[in-house]
Formats: structure tokens, C-alpha cells, sequence
């Protein structure tokens, strides 16, 4: 049981690779906009951007999944990403 | 630094006259104090301000603390002035008065500090008050005014133009013999201006000089803003050229204070030539913008904007400027138009790239609903883009006051702004107002603010799932109004409400829904694929207990879905078995089948059918004969020949069928050779079907079992070729197979078959399939079964001598004593004392005599002086003894070390005892009893609960007390006794669950005995039965009053439950054995405590710290343990600030305070970098180099640095070594990062980047030791012989041990050793090596 939870556990790791964090978002930006934006990198498969319930903003952080770790790498040829005129 | 540890070391001076706890109290004190100073310190020296709410909060955690230091108050009431220039001067006192009489309540002790710091805040907040009265306070409370007092009070006296009272108290100063300075002359030259005498004020210059004072930057000041209060430009200029003249300079801040000065008195038509005076550099940014906040808290927003402009030539690109302008004055409830007039002039001044965003934004920080709409307003008028998160932060803010009202109208208004709301809108901040999502829409319509939308429906469905009320969810989905939804789109939250719902129906009929109205099933691959994908996410989402208590639901589920004729592809079927067989519930992948697209076309056999070898044979001839693939059926009905072991049937109907045979068919036949011995017909079909060189592996057992025959028949070079195909075909070795090769080893043995015992055993061995010490003894075994003694001998020195193992000793000993062959026997003898010492060599020629009943030499042997008791051996021999049932044999172990030194008497006759129970002889006991008398043994309580015992089963009457905790059931030879021996026989062989079974059976008849229950419960514990050992913890605590579990049973309960995820008991468990006296185990603790951090649950980590506080070193938990679980939780819980305050002052205070130290964050390092929580990396990061720079701490950061090493990110690693070198200094967390790096195989990464990063620190002997360790560990023959090469060509000299277990690496894989191994045992390089790694670090 143990090895076998082991392996969902490397399964989503790995999955992970293929995830890029995106930090300093500006408030203005949402998760649709995220996702316009990183799209034209790659198909975007999910944006993970939280909020603060406690506030209603957001943390300014966000995770994007690509489909395949070449849209990660395209991602990364550009040297800076900005986004509704704040550097990401 | 220094002061610091100052701080840190006087209180605990004091603490070791004092009481202990005192200490901690003050420490804890200490660094707190030191941490609000710096935050606040920080503030002052980058800003020249601290924001009302940082004050606040140290404040309050201040006032938590609840006591608090003079350091502390003093650090409070000096913030409360000009510190604070975005709150209004009255404002400032308050707060100032508010903490003075709050710090008092909770105990703080005032000075002439405290009282001189709150007459400073009087002053810079300009505050009417008696400076008399005050002065008669201080008296009053004892205190002693000193000279900065006078000049404060006489700078109150001015402020107010009271020359009169600034006399009397300079009266003062000068009876105290106090020196007037020129402070006082400043306040001198505003309170003669304030009272109306310019003359005397201007005058005041010249006194000064006269007294030998010269007047300095503050009476130039004072004077200015006299000039400025009376508007006289005209004395202001001459002023400032004078000034330039004599000194040549005039700082800006004064010019800007004097700016403050026109503004307030109302002339700011001069304030311009004073700006123009002043050079906006960037160094003058923090007190421009102090001017600039303060301005605009006196309400001169226009001159204070006029200010900011000022800077404009001072942009960079892309960095807006006035941001916090505009947030000033929306804190300071700007109306809206003058706020837009600032937002276009920033806007053309190019100064702001977004000012309306900037201040929406502040609106919405600062709770200001009205703004924040009117500037959502203003946005969409100026085209700018409105989402639908823009409202969040004033629906939370209506959602925190309830205020409905308030929420209808932002959703009008943004309804109105044209902005349509989405599902997240909905779901995380209006329905959470309302009970269901039908009471909210109602609601809605009710207030005019219900706009229909995709976004409305999906959140109605999603609010309903996740609150498990699938009944709406069915109806909202039926619904015809319900609009085209992707299934995705509510798809996490259906699963919730399918996890929190047991009603399999509406399950079924929600997916069915789901599966035919094709509204839910908009992408392209169809419902099969959607509903596919659904069932796999609903099973993985659920834990293992989860998914084992709904198994009846989930097989009614899927029953009903295959009614419906649902059917799912098949990659997600075999997901989806992937997850039941790992939920431990495989019973339910035949009912996940049913959905699987494939099954549909193949037909289903009743299982019953399934061993009925003659029906089977019917069915078969009858698809035959209609021409119907028949591959199913013949492999069952093979299987069913397997079944019955009828072989000769089995080959036959093998030839018969044979094109329609399947892999699985000749794999269980050949199995079934195997085990009828037919090695003939085995091999056949086993190079028929799965030859060498096919990629298709039979399964572990089935080559042993081939093997196994091979070597029976002696086909030798047949079982190594099948060996060798193992090996490359990678076939999974498990500790089952190990004992099977054992067993074939020790047949063949049994048999003197010497060639196959060495060849197999090579063979096995070198190809690394399996090595254990046990598979070594074959080896010797054979030749004694061959009675060839010199053989065996060079056997075991050759087995020793490769493998480090000594085997079989005894047993050879025992033989050369039987046969009486001295010469080896002295031989035999030699070797084991140069190799173990002398002692060992006594020990084993001991047990030979006894064991071969030479007493009379084994007496001479055990009376060899300076001999010393082994209980590690002697508890060897008994054991056997016990095991083996010789009673003589042990007896005489016992008589002949009566007079050994330190030989533990109890322990010995305990054995003896052991064995009479064994053999339920009584009156062996008994003798046994008077054994210990005669020989004056005071017996442990266990002893004499065992003799009781014993003598209590066999009907005897017990000669003495039985100490009290003997088990209250005393009932003799019942027939529990012997259910109950037989379950903790069986509990000792691992057999729990049978042992469970018989318990099951004998429960409600009879009761166990204490320990009993103890045994059984650990047992199932040890084979994660968790719920079985619940159940007999729970039966024996009803039986037996006040049972509990001893530490080792409670504390593998614990386990099971941390596993389980069941932490609310787990941590009952723990506080229940603490309770009553019980250490639980360091596992144990380790696993709750991680588990709890990575839930980030805080609040049990805290009890749980609580809990432990006293006994973390007895368990060996170190502090730094607990300490990293609650950063890790703080993390978890998305609050990286509290984590790094939780942190940053234990490191502190660890680092000087070696007891319960948190020193090293390298777990909590691991964690986050692991599950790529990067910002939480980078915070954590930051405090290492900060304790690294600031205080000289360096372990956090030689952490950091070494994760990033283990994650192999070689640049952040490089990086941070070029910023703090000086980690490199924590030399003994290098080497035990290395020593752990080469004790796993995979890790010579590891090791190289450290080599490649930082080689001049390391200890390359050290370094290359362990690096060669790690590509042995590895098997990788290629890079250990490139290290070997690199340390010959760089000079490096490595240690005899890497030499010693190089040559031994490179022997066992066949390569020629290129240099001579070092002569000793390894035994002696690892000691040598030991003190060598000590010296290092």
C-alpha cells in the first residue's frame, strides 16, 4: 500500500514538471488574463491563481500548467514577461 | 550582535540564582523585543516613518505577551510623534496615552526615559498640556527629571509663547547646575517669536553666542519657522542667504520643515522660492515623501501635489511614482473629483502608468465601498477594463458586516458597469451569504439584482454539490433553464458532494445526466470520455478509507451505471483498477469492469464456472466446434487443471489447443511441471514460449520454481542461465525470493552437492539479486554435510574474508569437538580472536562444549579469568537452548556462569524459567525456585510472574506473593489459556490476522490476559490492521479495567493512525500514553508531527509542542523538529510572514542557547522545495541570509545551500555561496550532509555539485570517500573507477577504507583492483575512519 501511494504521489510530481510559477501579478490581472496571456506560449491546461478570502485579492502568485514541458521552455525563451505593464 | 548576546547572557546568569524558568522567560523576552526593534528600526531608517498599522500590531503582540519590557514601552512612545505623518497630530497623542496606560496595566515600570519620550511625542504633536503638572506627576510616580526633561518642558512652555513658565523651569536647570544648550536656546527663540517679541527672538542669537553656545541647524529652524509662522518672506530669504554665507550650507530638511511651516500658517504663495532651494535628489526621496504624507494629513493636498511633481525628473522606467500619494488620499477620504484631477495630471506627467487602477485599489484595501464604485465609474468611462474580481474585496467587506443590502448593490452596480460576474463571483462571495443557492437566487430577484448567466448556473451547481445536496443538483441540471455547462467546470465540486452524499441513486442519476443530455458534454471526445475522466477524478480523490468504507456504494454505483448503459474507455477503467487495487479494495475493479468499453464485447463466464474442469472441457469443444474464438476459456480450464494438479490432463489438452494458447496458460503450466518434477516438460515450454531473448518475463515465483527443479535434476548451467535471465529481465526480487533461494541453496547442500551450491550461490550473488548473510551459509553447510572439516573451515574464512560474515560457527565448532580434531579446532580458534578479539573466540569454544555436553571443558573455558559477561551472547545461546528444547544444556549454562563476572542471574534463570514453561514442567521450576534462593538472586517481578505462572497452570499452590500487577484474571486452565497461547504463538510468528481470528472467535466467551491483548493489538499494528487492533483495544478495555497499551503498541498505533489520516485520535493517543507516564517512540512522534505540518494544522502542532516540550531529548526528537513543522504548517496555510516570525527568533535565540536549539530548517527547506512552493522558498531563503549577515548565523543558510545542492539547482546554489561565503564554515553539516548523500544509492550528484561548487572547503579525502561510496552503492563501475582516476591525477589521497571497499567493489564486479588493498579488516579501517570524520568536523 505504502509503495503504491508512493507511486500516485511521483505521478503528481512529475505532472508537476510541467508547471511554472509566475510571481509579482498585478491585482488588476485574473486568471483569465493570465491564461490569455501564457497561451500564447503553449495550451494552457489550468492557472492556479488563489485568493485571499479574507480580503478578496489575490496573492500575486500564481501556477500554470502547460500541457508539455516544451510550451515551459518557450515560456522561458522570453527573458521578460510583462503583463498589464508590470514586469511578471 | 554583541548586544545581543549581552541580552541573552545576563538573564541567565540571574536564572541560575534564581529559579530556571525565569531564564526562559527572559530570553524569549529578549529576542521578541530584538525582533520588534528591528521591524521597527527597519521602517525608520528606509522610510523615516512607521505605518499606524505596523505600530499597532507590535503593539498587540506586545501586549500579548503580557509583559512587557521597559525597552519595549520605551520603543512604543517614541513612535507615537512625527514618526507617524499619515495620522493627525491629536490622533498621535492618543495613541501615545492609550499605550502609556495600557504597558501600565500590564505592569510596565516608568523612567526619566519613558517620561521624556512621551514629553517628545507632546512636542512633535504639538499637544497642549501643564508642564508642571507634568513635572508634579513625575514626582509623584518618583521619577527624577533630567536635564533633556527641562528642555522638553521648557520647549512646551515656548511652543505655547509662555516665556514666564520657560523661565521658572530654566530656574531649575539652573539650580541643578545644568548646562543650557542650544535646544533650549531654540525653544527660546519660538517663545519669544510666539508671544508676540520678534525682536527678543532674533535677539536670542546673539545670547547664545554670548554664552558661548553657536547657534546650529535647529536654531536656524526655529527661526526660520517663526519667520514662516508671521508669513515675513522677505526675513525668511535674508535668513537663508545669511545662513549660506556664514556656514555655507543649509540642509533640505529644513527648507522642507519650513515649507510645513508656510503651508500651515496659511502663505503658500512663498513656498515656491523655498522649493526652489531645494535639490530633489534621490537621497531625499523618504523625507519628500514624509513632507508630502504630512501635507496632506493637514489637508494641503495641492501644495503637497505640487511637491511630488518635483520629482518627476527622477523616474526610471516602468516604476510608477505618487502611488503613495494617492494612497494617502484616499485614506484621508479625498472626494473623488479632486482625486481624478491628481490621477490625469500623473497620468500626463507620465509619472503613473495606472493611476485609476492604483486607487481603485486603495479604495478597496481601505474598505471604502462608495469610492471604489465611483472609481469603477470613472474607469469604464476612460475605456479602462472592469473584471469581475474588482467587486471581491467589497462583497467580503459586506459579507464580514452581513450586509446584504451592500451586496445587491454591487451586484447591480457592476451589472450596470457592463460587467457580467462569473461562476467564482458567485460561488466564493455571494452565495456564502445565503443558506442554499435557491434562497440566494430568490433573494436576488427579490432586490432587482438576479442577471441570468453561465456563470450564475454553474456556481448554483457548484454551490449545491459542494455542500452535498445532490438532490438540487439534479434538479438544477434537469432543468430546461439550465444553460450548455462543461462538465469541467463544476466537476471538483460534484465530487465533493458525491464524497459527502451516500445516496448511490442519485450518484447514478446525476451521472447519467451527465452521460445523455448532451448540455454537459461540450468537448469534442463525448460523454464516454467526460463521465471517464469524472469516475477516475471521484476515485482518486478519495483516500484509501474513504474508498474501502464506501465499497457496497461504489459496487451498487457502478452496477447501476452499467444499467444505464454507461461505459467509460478503457484507459480510464485501467486508471481507475490502478486506484482500487491501491485502495486495498481489488473486489470492486471486477464491478468497476462492467464499465469498461471493452468488456462489453467479450462475454462473461459465471465464476462459478470457473473451476469446473468438465464444463469447462463442454463449453470448450462446443465454441470449438461453432467456430468461436476459444483462447478465454482454454486458459481457464488450464488454470482449473493447474487447480487440481492433474498435469498429465493439462499437457494434453495443451497439445490439443496449442495455436489457441495464451502466454498466461504455459506460465501456470509450467509452474505445474515444476512442482511434479517434470524438468523435462518444463524447459520445453518454457524456451517454447518465453525464450531468453523475449521481452516477456515470467513471474518470480515460476523461475524459482524453475530454478529450484534445475538444480534437483542438475541441470546447473540451465538454473544459471535462468538466473541470468532474472537478472536481465529485471524480475522483481521480493524478501519471499531471497528465502527461496536460501532454501534451494540449503537443499542442494543437504545434498553435498558442493559445485551447486558455489555456482548458484556465484551466481545469485554477482548478479546482485540478492544478498543477505544468511544465503552465505550454504556455503559451509555443505561441506559439513560432507564431514569435509578443513573444507568448511576455508569456507567460512573465504566467506568472512568476501563478504565479511562469519557463519556456521557453531556449528563447526561443535563438529571438530565431536570429531576431536584439536589442530583445526586451535585453528578455528586462532582466526575468530584475530578477527574478534579473545573474549568472542572463549565464548564460541564455550557453547561448542556445551552444546556437545562437555561440560567439565566447557567450565575450564568460562573460567578463563578476566572473562566477562555477554549478555548479547548469552541471551544467543539460551535462546537456542530454549528454542531447541535442551533443557540440560541450558542448565548448565546457568550453573557454569554463576561465578562469571557481571553475568545478570535474573536474566539467566528467567530463561531457564522460560523453557519449563514451555514444557509446562513444574516441578523444574520449582527446583528453579529454590536455584534462586540457595543461590541468593533477588528475582525481578517479571521472574517471579513467570514461576507463578507456571506453577498456577499446573495446579500448584504459588509459594510466595505474586507481585500486583500479575493480570487480574487468574482463572487456571480454562480453555482460554490455551486459545490464548495459542494467540500470541501466533502474534510471534507474524500471523496476526489468524491470531485475530481466534480472537474473534473466543470473544464474549472468555476473557484474555493483559498482556495478551498487548501482543495481539502490536501485532496487528506491526500489519497495519489498524481497525482489527482497534477492536481488541476496545474489547480489552471494556474486560480489564484501566487497560492501556504499553509505549511500543501505543506508539505504533499512532503510526497507523497518522497513516490513516485519523490525526485527532493519533494525538489522543499520544496525550493518553503522556498521561500516564508512557515515552511514545521517535517514529512515532516524527510521523505525527510531519503529518500535522503538511495538513498546516497548526493548532494540534501547538499542543503537540506543548505536550513534548519536556521529553524531546529522552525520545532523541531534536527541537529544531517541531520548530520546522510549524514554519511548514504556517506555509501550508499560505502565511509565509507568520512563519518566518515563528522561525526567525527561535533561530536566534538557538544559536546562543544550545539547550533545546533550533538550529538547522534544512526539513523545512526539503518540504517546500519539493511541492515547488517557490515564494515560500525565496522568504525562507531571505531569513537565512539575513541571520547569516545580520547575526552571524550561518547553519539556516548552509541549509539553503545545501537543498538547493540536493535539487540540483547549481546556480541559485552558486549564487548564494557568493553572497554568504561564510557557510562554508559549517564544516560538520557539510560532512553529514555527505555521509547521508552515500548512504542511499542515486546521490553522487549530490556529492559532484558540492565538489564542483565549493572544492577548496571540503575535505577531499572526506568528499572522495563518500563519493566513491555513492557510485558503489550506485553499481556504477564506470564513474567509480573515473573517481578513482581523478583522485590519482589530482593528488588526492584516498582514505584505506574507500581503498578497502573500492577493492572490494571492483572484485565483486570482476574488474582487476590497480592498486594493493589495504591489509587489515574493514572493521578496523571504519574505526580509523571514524576518528578521522570527528577531526574534520
Amino acid at each position: 500500500m505504502a509503495a503504491a501511494s508512493a507511486v500516485r504521489a511521483v505521478g503528481r510530481r512529475s505532472r508537476r514538471l510541467f508547471d511554472i510559477f509566475v510571481a509579482d501579478i498585478p491585482w488588476t490581472v485574473s486568471s483569465k488574463e493570465l491564461k490569455e496571456y501564457f497561451s500564447q506560449f503553449g495550451s494552457v491546461q489550468r492557472c492556479q491563481l488563489p485568493f485571499d478570502k479574507d480580503t478578496g485579492f489575490h496573492r500575486r502568485y500564481c501556477w500554470i500548467k502547460f500541457s508539455t514541458p516544451q510550451d515551459v521552455q518557450n515560456v522561458f525563451q522570453k527573458d521578460s514577461h510583462i503583463l498589464e505593464g508590470a514586469k511578471v | 550582535m554583541y548586544q545581543i548576546r549581552f541580552l541573552t547572557v545576563a538573564p541567565q546568569e540571574k536564572g541560575s540564582v534564581k529559579e530556571e524558568p525565569i531564564s526562559e522567560i527572559q530570553t524569549r523576552r529578549m529576542w521578541q523585543f530584538d525582533w520588534a526593534l528591528n521591524k521597527l528600526d527597519n521602517s525608520v531608517r528606509k522610510t523615516g516613518r512607521i505605518p499606524k498599522a505596523l505600530l499597532l500590531k507590535i503593539f498587540h503582540e506586545i501586549c500579548k505577551t503580557g509583559c512587557p519590557g521597559s525597552n519595549q514601552t520605551l520603543l512604543l512612545l517614541r513612535s507615537c510623534g512625527a514618526l507617524l505623518p499619515e495620522v493627525l497630530s491629536p490622533e498621535r497623542t492618543e495613541l501615545a496615552h492609550m499605550i502609556w496606560d495600557k504597558m501600565k496595566e500590564l505592569g510596565a515600570v516608568y523612567d526619566t526615559s519613558h517620561y521624556n519620550a512621551l514629553l517628545k511625542v507632546y512636542l512633535q504633536n504639538e499637544h497642549k498640556f501643564s508642564p508642571m503638572e507634568f513635572l508634579a506627576r513625575m514626582e509623584e510616580a518618583n521619577v527624577q527629571p533630567n536635564r533633556v526633561t527641562y528642555q522638553r518642558l521648557i520647549a512646551a512652555y515656548c511652543n505655547e509663547g509662555d516665556i514666564e513658565g520657560a523661565s521658572k523651569i530654566l530656574g531649575f536647570m539652573k539650580n541643578k547646575d545644568l548646562p543650557i544648550t542650544e535646544a533650549v536656546f531654540s525653544s527660546l527663540v519660538k517663545g519669544h517669536a510666539r508671544s508676540g517679541d520678534m525682536k527678543s527672538a532674533e535677539n536670542i542669537l546673539s545670547v547664545m553666542r554670548m554664552a558661548g553656545v553657536e547657534p546650529g541647524p535647529d536654531t536656524y529652524l526655529s527661526l526660520l519657522n517663526v519667520y514662516a509662522e508671521k508669513g515675513d518672506a522677505g526675513s525668511i530669504k535674508k535668513t537663508l542667504e545669511e545662513v549660506e554665507k556664514t556656514e555655507g550650507y543649509l540642509m533640505d530638511r529644513i527648507l522642507m520643515q519650513v515649507i510645513f511651516s508656510l503651508a500651515k500658517a496659511g502663505y503658500p504663495q512663498y513656498i515656491e522660492d523655498i522649493k526652489e532651494r531645494i535639490r530633489f535628489e534621490r537621497e531625499l526621496i523618504p523625507d519628500a515623501m514624509n513632507l508630502c504624507l504630512t501635507l496632506v494629513t493637514h489637508g494641503f493636498e495641492d501644495i503637497s501635489f505640487h511637491i511630488l511633481k518635483s520629482f518627476n525628473h527622477l523616474s526610471r522606467d516602468n516604476t510608477d511614482q505618487g502611488s503613495f500619494f494617492l494612497q494617502h488620499c484616499v485614506n484621508r477620504d479625498m472626494p473623488m473629483n479632486k482625486l481624478k484631477q491628481f490621477c490625469n495630471e500623473l497620468k500626463e506627467a507620465k509619472m503613473h502608468s495606472a493611476p485609476l487602477p492604483f486607487i481603485l485599489r486603495c479604495a478597496l484595501e481601505a474598505n471604502k465601498p462608495a469610492l471604489a464604485i465611483d472609481v469603477m465609474k470613472m474607469m469604464k468611462e476612460e475605456g479602462l477594463p472592469l473584471r469581475p474580481h474588482y467587486s471581491w474585496p467589497l462583497l467580503v467587506g459586506f459579507q464580514k458586516e452581513k450586509n446584504l443590502k451592500g451586496i445587491f448593490e454591487v451586484l447591480k452596480v457592476m451589472h450596470e458597469l457592463g460587467v457580467e460576474l462569473d461562476t467564482e463571483t458567485y460561488t466564493d462571495y455571494v452565495f456564502k451569504n445565503f443558506a442554499t443557492s435557491e434562497t440566494a437566487r430568490t433573494q436576488l430577484k427579490k432586490n432587482d439584482c438576479l442577471f441570468e448567466s453561465v456563470g450564475l448556473s454553474v456556481a448554483e451547481i457548484r454551490y449545491e454539490a459542494a455542500n452535498g445536496r445532490l438532490n438540487n443538483v439534479l434538479s438544477l441540471l434537469s432543468s430546461a433553464s439550465t444553460p450548455p455547462i462543461d462538465i469541467r467546470q463544476f466537476r471538483n465540486s460534484l465530487i465533493l458532494g458525491f464524497k459527502s452524499s451516500n445516496d448511490v441513486h442519485l450518484w447514478s442519476k446525476i451521472t447519467e445526466l451527465l452521460y445523455k443530455d448532451e448540455r454537459y458534454c461540450l468537448t469534442p471526445p463525448g460523454p464516454t470520455e467526460a463521465v471517464g475522466y469524472f469516475l477516475y477524478h471521484l476515485i482518486d480523490s478519495m483516500s484509501d478509507s474513504e474508498v474501502q468504507a464506501k465499497e457496497e456504494r461504489l459496487r451498487q454505483y457502478f452496477h447501476q451505471l452499467k444499467k444505464m448503459n454507461i461505459v467509460i474507455p478503457t484507459t480510464h477503467y485501467s486508471g481507475i483498477c490502478r486506484l482500487l487495487d491501491s485502495s486495498q479494495v481489488p473486489e470492486l475493479i471486477k464491478d468497476a469492469r462492467l464499465l469498461s468499453l471493452k468488456s462489453l464485447s467479450t462475454d462473461n463466464i459465471p465464476e462459478s464456472a470457473k473451476s469446473d474442469v468438465s464444463a469447462l472441457e463442454k463449453k470448450l469443444e462446443k465454441r470449438k466446434a461453432e467456430n468461436q474464438p476459444i483462447t478465454d476459456v482454454l486458459k481457464q480450464l488450464i488454470h482449473a487443471l493447474c487447480e487440481e494438479e492433474n498435469m498429465q490432463k493439462a499437457l494434453e489438452v495443451k497439445a490439443k489447443y496449442e495455436p489457441d494458447m495464451v502466454v498466461g496458460g504455459y506460465a501456470a503450466l509450467i509452474n505445474l511441471c515444476c512442482r511434479h518434477d517434470n524438468v523435462e516438460e518444463a524447459m520445453n515450454l518454457k524456451e517454447k514460449v518465453f525464450p531468453k531473448n523475449s521481452p516477456v518475463a515470467l513471474d518470480t515465483g515460476k523461475y524459482v520454481a524453475l530454478v529450484e527443479v534445475l538444480g534437483k535434476h542438475g541441470r546447473l548451467e540451465d538454473a544459471i542461465n535462468i538466473l541470468t535471465e532474472m537478472r536481465e529481465k529485471d524480475v522483481p526480487i521480493s524478501g519471499k525470493t531471497v528465502a527461496s533461494f536460501f532454501r534451494i541453496l540449503n537443499a542442494a547442500a543437504m545434498r553435498g552437492e558442493v559445485e551447486t551450491v558455489n555456482r548458484l550461490h556465484e551466481t545469485i550473488v554477482n548478479l546482485g539479486l540478492a544478498e543477505t548473510a544468511v544465503l552465505h551459509s550454504p556455503l559451509i553447510t555443505v561441506h559439513l554435510e560432507k564431514d569435509d572439516m578443513p573444507a568448511a573451515l576455508e569456507a567460512l574464512v573465504n566467506c568472512y574474508k568476501k563478504y565479511g560474515k562469519i557463519l556456521q560457527l557453531h556449528n563447526i565448532y561443535c563438529r571438530l569437538i565431536e570429531k576431536g580434531d584439536a589442530d583445526l579446532l586451535q585453528k578455528v580458534s586462532d582466526f575468530i580472536s584475530r578477527e574478534y578479539g579473545d573474549m568472542m573466540a572463549l565464548y564460541d569454544l564455550f557453547f561448542a562444549f556445551l552444546q556437545t555436553g562437555k561440560y567439565r571443558e566447557a567450565r575450564k573455558v568460562i573460567e578463563t579469568p578476566g572473562l566477562r559477561a555477554h549478555s548479547g551472547r548469552l541471551q544467543w545461546f539460551a535462546k537456542k537452548c530454549i528454542s531447541s528444547n535442551q533443557m540440560e544444556t541450558l542448565e548448565h549454562l546457568v550453573e557454569l556462569t554463576q561465578n562469571l563476572f557481571e553475568c545478570d542471574r535474573d536474566e539467566m534463570y528467567y530463561c531457564l524459567l522460560q523453557l519449563c514453561e514451555k514444557n509446562g514442567d513444574w516441578g523444574k521450576a520449582e527446583a528453579v525456585w529454590t536455584k534462586i534462593q540457595e543461590e541468593n538472586v533477588v528475582p525481578r517481578e517479571k521472574t517471579l510472574t513467570l514461576l507463578a505462572d507456571i506453577l498456577e497452570k499446573n495446579g500448584q499452590v504459588v509459594p510466595f506473593e505474586v507481585p500486583k500487577v500479575r493480570y487480574e484474571d487468574t482463572r487456571s486452565l480454562s480453555a482460554s489459556n490455551v486459545e490464548e497461547r495459542k494467540i500470541r504463538l501466533l502474534c510471534k510468528k507474524n500471523n496476526a490476522k489468524e491470531a485475530y481470528n481466534i480472537f474473534l472467535k473466543m470473544q464474549g466467551k472468555n476473557e484474555f490476559h493483559y498482556r495478551s491483548y498487548g501482543t495481539l493489538i502490536k501485532a496487528l499494528l506491526t500489519q497495519n490492521c489498524l481497525e482489527e487492533a482497534m477492536e481488541v483495544k476496545h474489547a480489552a478495555e471494556t474486560h480489564i479495567k484501566g487497560f492501556t497499551l504499553n509505549s511500543a503498541a501505543s506508539s505504533l498505533l499512532i503510526i497507523s493512525q497518522v497513516r490513516r489520516d485519523y490525526l485527532k485520535d493519533a494525538m489522543a493517543v499520544l496525550k493518553g500514553m503522556l498521561d500516564s507516564g508512557l515515552l511514545p517512540t521517535r517514529p512515532a512522534v516524527i510521523a505525527l508531527t510531519q503529518t500535522l505540518a503538511e495538513k498546516g494544522d497548526l493548532k494540534n502542532l501547538q499542543a503537540l509542542k506543548n505536550m513534548l516540550e519536556d521529553i524531546t531529548k529522552s525520545i532523541g526528537v531534536s527541537a529544531s523538529l517541531i520548530a520546522n513543522a510549524i514554519a511548514l504548517a504556517h506555509t501550508k496555510n499560505n502565511d509565509l510572514d507568520a512563519a518566518v516570525e515563528y522561525l526567525e527568533p527561535l533561530l536566534i535565540s538557538g544559536a546562543q542557547n544550545p539547550d533545546q536549539a533550533v538550529r538547522n530548517i534544512s526539513y523545512l527547506l526539503r518540504k517546500v522545495s519539493e511541492e515547488g512552493l517557490e515564494p515560500a522558498l525565496e522568504k525562507f531563503g531571505v531569513m537565512a541570509e539575513r541571520l547569516a549577515s545580520q547575526f552571524g548565523i550561518y547553519r539556516p543558510v548552509t541549509d539553503l545551500f545545501l537543498q538547493y545542492v540536493s535539487a540540483d539547482r547549481v546556480d541559485d546554489a552558486r549564487s548564494l555561496i557568493q553572497r554568504c561565503g561564510a557557510l562554508v564554515e559549517e564544516k560538520s553539516t557539510l560532512v553529514s550532509f555527505m555521509a547521508r548523500s552515500a548512504s542511499r544509492p542515486g546521490q553522487a550528484k549530490k556529492i559532484e555539485t558540492l565538489l564542483e561548487l565549493i572544492p577548496e572547503h571540503l575535505d577531499m579525502e572526506i568528499a572522495y570517500c563518500y563519493l566513491v561510496r555513492c557510485y558503489e552503492l550506485d553499481g556504477d563501475v564506470a564513474s567509480v573507477k573515473a573517481v578513482y582516476e581523478k583522485t590519482k591525477a589530482e593528488n588526492i589521497q584516498l582514505h584505506e577504507l574507500s581503498l578497502k571497499s573500492l577493492a572490494a567493489f571492483l572484485k565483486k564486479v570482476g574488474e582487476p583492483v590497480p592498486f594493493t588493498e589495504p591489509p587489515e579488516t574493514f572493521r578496523f579501517y571504519v574505526e580509523k575512519w571514524r576518528k578521522r570524520r570527528l577531526e574534520a568536523s
